[in-house]
């Protein structure tokens, strides 16, 4: 015989026998709540314990600041950086680009200005220059070297307007870091919820591959083309995928 | 290739269209006009004697694909190239591009030489 505790002894199966044969039902009654009482309230104090179990781990779930922290504060607030770092590298695109176009009508000036004394400075060198032309020849040498003096000082600032448009890497690259972390972390905690309460079933996962997968659908830029076999990796593969559809 | 033609440039992104705007008049194309997506392109188009489309492929509102697709199916601007210029690099999209009949593509990042070179080679084969 096992170790288990039967619900009845067998003194009182035995009682309940003489007394159901004795026609005594009441007292039979008595015997059987009496032993009924000690199984349910094993279960009661099973369903109990459970309960509080699954309270608590409700209450945890709950009391689990860091996860309402991610939710309330920390992705908006990796929202707001991700539109801190469109700001910074669009000025800092825009400040390239200004110092840029602010340059090119001075390379322009320099290179027209330089044009125009060369076929001066040519019949000089060949010993070819009448007096006259010397003489206008060296006021526009003198003027350009005045000029070019001033282009050049402005084409330093320009340039380093450039470089200083740059410090944005620095910075938003710090942002960008921040934002990686806090990805990884929402990833665990996802992680972490699957594992209490189960993964959907796979055939859920691959409806949702094949209604996201081959499609035209736009995706940004790619990031692994060389790990993938469906995205060309450099302009020399477009235009030989174009050619083959007989471009 | 006839550098006074109006040339319209679509890009949801302000610096991406200056850039292709430098780098047009740096080719010599001085009438140029922007547009941040197709559905603002589309009525410019409609409305504009534009001979030349650069368009990027992912915009909000009407994408770039779309656009292409609203202008060969619309009588009036059917003839206008289309140059594609955007980061999207699917061999699908490509395809997608290729058959609603784009007549140029150009993946970003890219650089001032290869934009020159499809340029004048989308000039050259329409002539």
């Amino acid at each position: 015989m096992s170790s288990k505790i039967p619900y009845i002894s067998l003194e009182m199966a035995k009682d309940l026998v003489t007394l159901l044969e004795q026609g005594d039902i009441d007292a039979a009654n008595l015997i059987v709540e009496e032993c009924s009482k000690a199984a349910s309230e094993e279960l009661f104090a099973e369903v109990g314990k459970l309960t509080r179990q699954l309270h608590d781990s409700l209450q945890d779930f709950q009391l689990d600041s860091r996860i309402a922290n991610l939710a309330n504060e920390d992705i908006p607030d990796a929202q707001n950086r991700l539109a801190y770092v469109i700001e910074m590298t669009e000025n800092a695109a825009n400040k390239t680009m200004d110092a840029v176009e602010a340059s090119i009508p001075v390379a322009e000036n320099l290179s027209s200005n330089i044009k125009t004394v060369i076929p001066s400075w040519d019949k000089l060198m060949s010993r070819q220059i009448s007096l006259q032309e010397f003489k206008e020849l060296c006021y526009s040498v003198d003027d350009i070297l005045k000029k070019v003096d001033g282009d050049s000082d402005q084409l330093r600032v320009h340039l380093n307007e450039v470089l200083m448009a740059q410090d944005f890497q620095d910075l938003t690259g710090q942002v960008i870091r921040r934002v990686i972390d806090l990805v990884r972390e929402v990833e665990d905690n996802l992680i972490h919820l699957l594992t209490v309460f189960g993964s959907p079933p796979e055939t859920l996962i691959e409806e949702e591959k094949s209604k996201s997968g081959l499609n035209e659908k736009a995706e940004g830029p790619i990031i692994d083309a060389e790990e993938r076999a469906d995205v060309v990796s450099d302009q020399d593969d477009v235009d030989d995928l174009l050619s083959s559809l007989g471009f | 290739m006839n550098t006074n033609m109006k040339v319209l440039v679509v890009d949801d992104f302000s610096t991406m269209r200056r850039i292709i705007k430098n780098l047009l008049r740096d080719l010599g194309f001085t009438n140029v006009q922007e547009a941040d997506d197709g559905a603002t392109a589309l009525p410019m188009l409609q409305n504009g004697d534009f001979e030349f489309v650069v368009t990027d492929w992912n915009m909000p509102g009407m994408q770039g694909i779309d656009l292409l697709r609203a202008i060969r199916a619309d009588d009036r601007l059917k003839h206008i190239p289309v140059l594609m210029v955007t980061a999207e690099a699917k061999k699908e999209q490509i395809i997608a591009a290729a058959q609603a009949g784009v007549n140029g593509y150009i993946v970003k990042p890219f650089t001032a030489a290869t934009l020159k070179e499809k340029l004048e080679k989308v000039f050259e084969r329409l002539g």
